[in-house]
């Protein structure tokens, strides 16, 4: 256990893995220990090879945002990073080297950031070869596919834009590809989703889109704080009105009813605060819609006048009936 | 006879970046500068509510992911005609330091200490400290284990690469703390801005998120800690690695350029906004301290270029008159970053520029008096003589806001101008720690008309202008030694002194599609 996690005392790593076991829902059939010894049997670190194509790096920021284990823990003690343009030490053609011979020892968990180009291979080129390519042929034989953030997992951003971003399981018909889908990815659910899989050897249960239910089995309606004044459709309309702070963000186009994440209870940054905290209204970055489809965002629009619509129907019953 | 060489994917910044130079005489005698993946986050705009520019552009970058947030609103603000109220900008303020702290330090030890140290001398530390052996055991177990990823492998060691045991495992250790400290840095700015990256409160208007005193005074605890590493950590290794290793690279000014510098200001430290942080301003042709000329910033004077730009070919035009219509035809096109230009000329923005341009007297020291000369390392001592200035001003807003949050009547965004007008235009400046960022939007209908960001990327890493004179990056590569063109470690040094954030700025396609061009001698 040492030799793996380095730097890092047994009690402590014991208390991460009693928090993984919680949050993935596991404590009743792994307990901390039996997470350590699955952990430790794994033959040393986990090699991951980290592929960036139409992004905006905002998922590695998220990677290195990290507070349990630390960023430098991480990188350095639980994963070995084969590849990573934002990390890695290397440049130009010892770089791409690096992943070509991480390709041919094979077993390595495949992370994809940001879309890849539907229109026009030019439009993402690293090395000079087209991110497509380099997508498929580093997915062949890699032990987990994962795709981080909304450009990778639906096409996000990108995907209304000319160049028509593509989500990562387009590309690799056949395979699992598990979807961690927020704009930028929620380092707990790349965590969790890594600890499952080194347990377990397989991707964590998902919804129809390709989500760990874990942690998008819920709307963040449904958890939201300020979900009682949605009932009593007290909506917020100025952000100075102290009185006003607390009440729903509907107005101000909220699509927490349609949209399936943890945040709420979750949240981010390691608990500080999220988007409806802030007063934000939730854009729905977890959906395959994200971005054109929830336009407007901070205006009624198509998906809230469906929301009002479903709520004037009974569809969304009140908190203390559900 | 000349070799060219192709570095390809240039790691350690954010984004696609392809640079190509020419060699002869061991030295750099020609260079291209070339994004390597396009969005076209612009053209997506169009159409649109006016009000998503702001959180959409936020994803222009992850790793600068709110500057644009906040150059947008400002332009929104312009458009709809929202007087942001002093709470509001007080709020903007202090997340957008909590930026510049994050980004400084992620650029100095997590992007760039990497190029300047021989990490691998840790393992001759003779010295006693217990928490200097610790990191000394730490990289010796990895090589143990032959598992040094992500640290190796790299370009070889030069003799600007620090070997000192003593100064390396500190700096290494600080690399490792730093990563640490920029978490924090981060979560200060998600107290207010609501998660990061993509902060979430900056809106037309204002800001989201009334604060209460608890918020405040976590911030300040945390401001504490931050600016404690600054004055004790980082801000001496910069002094320790700039007067020491590096001088001789600093006094020669390698990585130089143009020598031309434009700031746009950023940072009120009153209400009525005439005290900056960073004045505004441009500096043509500096030699030594001396500009030839220094001018107020103008924005009318900004036009940008697409002759060598995989854009529809059209003359030089002000980005509110701008588009983003592909064209990945155009023969000589080689980049899809276009050539912004100030009176026709480029002009460096970042650190370096905002540090010219207010004239601060730390930089013009290091200049005068100890013989640095613009170029890598002035930029990096730059950054750190401008964040412990922004940590200052946090400490003065802070109190500010404590002042007036509680009074009754405390506000934090302008109500009255939330919905989109019928038709307007506007513009939005602002300084993120990578340089000068400017958003313009023209609104018809209640829609955006036209969207178009000049982002501090597209000024520094631009190709080739209308007279074909080359970008910043280009010409600052021009002399740089290159000993053995298997081992170009001052060409990515000179790079990543400027702190390329490649996404909001380039879309480049390489015209040779399917040709393999990766790093080679031709």
């Amino acid at each position: 256990m040492a030799e793996i996690f380095h730097g890092l005392s047994r009690r402590d790593f014991l208390k991460f893995c009693a928090g993984t076991a919680a949050a993935l829902g596991l404590s009743e059939i792994f307990t901390a220990d039996k997470i350590a010894q699955a952990l430790q049997a794994a033959a040393g670190k986990p090699p991951v090879i980290w592929l960036e194509g139409q992004d905006c790096a905002g998922c590695t920021i998220s990677l290195i945002s990290i507070e349990n284990p630390s960023p430098a823990s991480l990188i350095l003690d639980k994963i070995s990073i084969r590849y990573h343009e934002t990390i890695m030490a290397a440049s130009g053609r010892i770089a791409e080297e690096a992943r070509e011979e991480a390709i041919r020892q094979g077993g390595y968990l495949l992370v994809v950031e940001g879309s890849i180009p539907g229109a026009d291979d030019r439009f993402c080129m690293v090395g000079g070869r087209p991110f497509r390519e380099i997508v498929k042929e580093t997915a062949d034989r890699a032990a987990a596919i994962v795709a981080v953030g909304a450009c990778a997992a639906f096409g996000g951003i990108p995907k209304g834009t000319p160049t028509k971003g593509l989500p990562v399981s387009k590309i690799l018909p056949g395979k699992t590809v598990i979807n961690l889908s927020t704009c930028p990815v929620h380092m707990d659910h790349l965590m969790g989703t890594i600890v499952y899989f080194l347990v377990t050897h397989k991707a964590p249960p998902l919804d129809k889109l390709g989500r760990p239910l874990m942690y998008f089995g819920t709307s963040v309606h449904d958890n939201c704080r300020r979900r009682a004044h949605f009932d009593e459709e007290e909506f917020l309309t100025d952000w100075n009105d102290p009185k006003q702070k607390e009440w729903c963000l509907l107005e101000k186009g909220c699509k927490g009813p349609e949209t399936y994440s943890d945040c709420p209870i979750r949240r981010w940054n390691n608990g500080i605060s999220f988007c409806i905290d802030a007063g934000a209204p939730c854009q729905g970055c977890s959906e395959p819609e994200f971005y054109v489809e929830q336009s407007p965002l901070y205006a009624m629009g198509p998906v809230t006048d469906r929301i009002l619509a479903k709520k004037a129907a009974g569809l969304i019953p009140r908190k203390d009936n559900a | 006879m000349a070799k060219r060489i192709t570095i390809d994917p240039m790691t350690r910044i954010e984004g696609h970046l392809k640079i190509e130079v020419e060699i002869e005489n061991g030295k750099v005698k020609n260079a291209w500068s070339s994004g390597t993946m396009a969005r076209g986050f612009e053209a997506l705009l169009l159409g649109k509510d006016p009000r998503d520019a702001s959180y959409v552009t936020s994803r222009f970058c992850g790793v600068c992911f709110s500057v644009h947030q906040m150059a947008s609103a400002r332009a929104l603000d312009a458009a709809f005609g929202a007087r942001v109220p002093w709470g509001g900008t007080l709020l903007r303020n202090l997340v957008m330091g909590a930026e510049y702290i994050y980004d400084h330090l992620v650029h100095f030890y997590q992007l760039s200490a990497l190029d300047y140290i021989d990490i691998m001398a840790v393992a001759d530390y003779k010295g006693k400290d217990p928490e200097l052996n610790k990191v000394k055991d730490k990289v010796v177990g990895l090589v143990k284990r032959g598992d040094t990823f992500p640290l190796t492998p790299r370009y070889k060691p030069d003799e600007f690469c620090v070997n000192d045991p003593d100064v390396v495992i500190s700096a290494v250790k600080h690399y490792l703390d730093a990563l640490n400290m920029q978490i924090k840095a981060k979560n200060m700015g998600v107290i207010f801005g609501g998660r990061a990256p993509h902060y979430q409160s900056i809106v037309v208007g204002g800001f989201t998120q009334l604060p209460d005193i608890n918020q405040v005074a976590r911030f300040r605890s945390m401001l504490d800690e931050v600016a404690a590493f600054v004055e004790e950590v980082y801000i001496p290794d910069v002094v320790a690695f700039g007067t020491g290793p590096l001088l001789p690279l600093a006094r020669a000014g390698v990585g130089g350029g143009h020598r031309n510098y434009l700031s746009y200001g950023a940072f009120e430290l009153n209400e009525s906004g005439d005290k900056l942080v960073f004045k505004p301003g441009a500096i043509f042709g500096l030699v030594g301290t001396k500009p030839q000329r220094v001018e107020p910033f103008k924005p009318e004077k900004i036009t940008e270029s697409v002759r060598y730009s995989w854009y529809k070919k059209e003359t030089p035009k002000h980005p509110y008159e701008g588009s983003q219509v592909f064209d990945l035809q155009r023969p000589e096109a080689y980049s899809f970053v276009k050539a912004p230009r100030y009176e026709n000329v480029p002009m460096e923005v970042g650190p370096l520029a905002r540090g010219l341009v207010d004239g601060d007297p730390t930089l013009l020291s290091l200049i005068n008096n100890h013989g640095v000369r613009p170029g890598a390392v002035a930029r990096h001592a730059a950054r750190a003589i401008e964040t412990k200035k922004v940590v200052e001003a946090m400490y003065q807003w802070c109190d500010e806001l404590t002042r007036i949050m509680t009074k009754p009547g405390f506000r934090i965004h302008d109500t009255d101008h939330w919905d989109p007008p019928a038709e307007s235009e506007g513009a939005g400046f602002f300084e993120p720690p990578r340089g000068a960022l400017g958003h313009w939007i023209r609104i018809k209908n209640h829609k955006i008309a036209n969207y178009q960001a000049v982002v501090p990327s597209t000024w520094n890493a631009s190709p080739r202008d209308e007279r074909g004179v080359r970008g910043q990056y280009e010409e600052s590569l021009i002399g740089v030694p290159v000993p053995d063109p298997e081992n170009p470690i001052n060409v990515v040094r000179v790079i990543r002194s400027f702190d390329p954030c490649l996404a909001c700025a380039v879309h480049l396609i390489d015209p040779k599609t399917n040709e393999i061009r990766r790093f080679m001698v031709e």
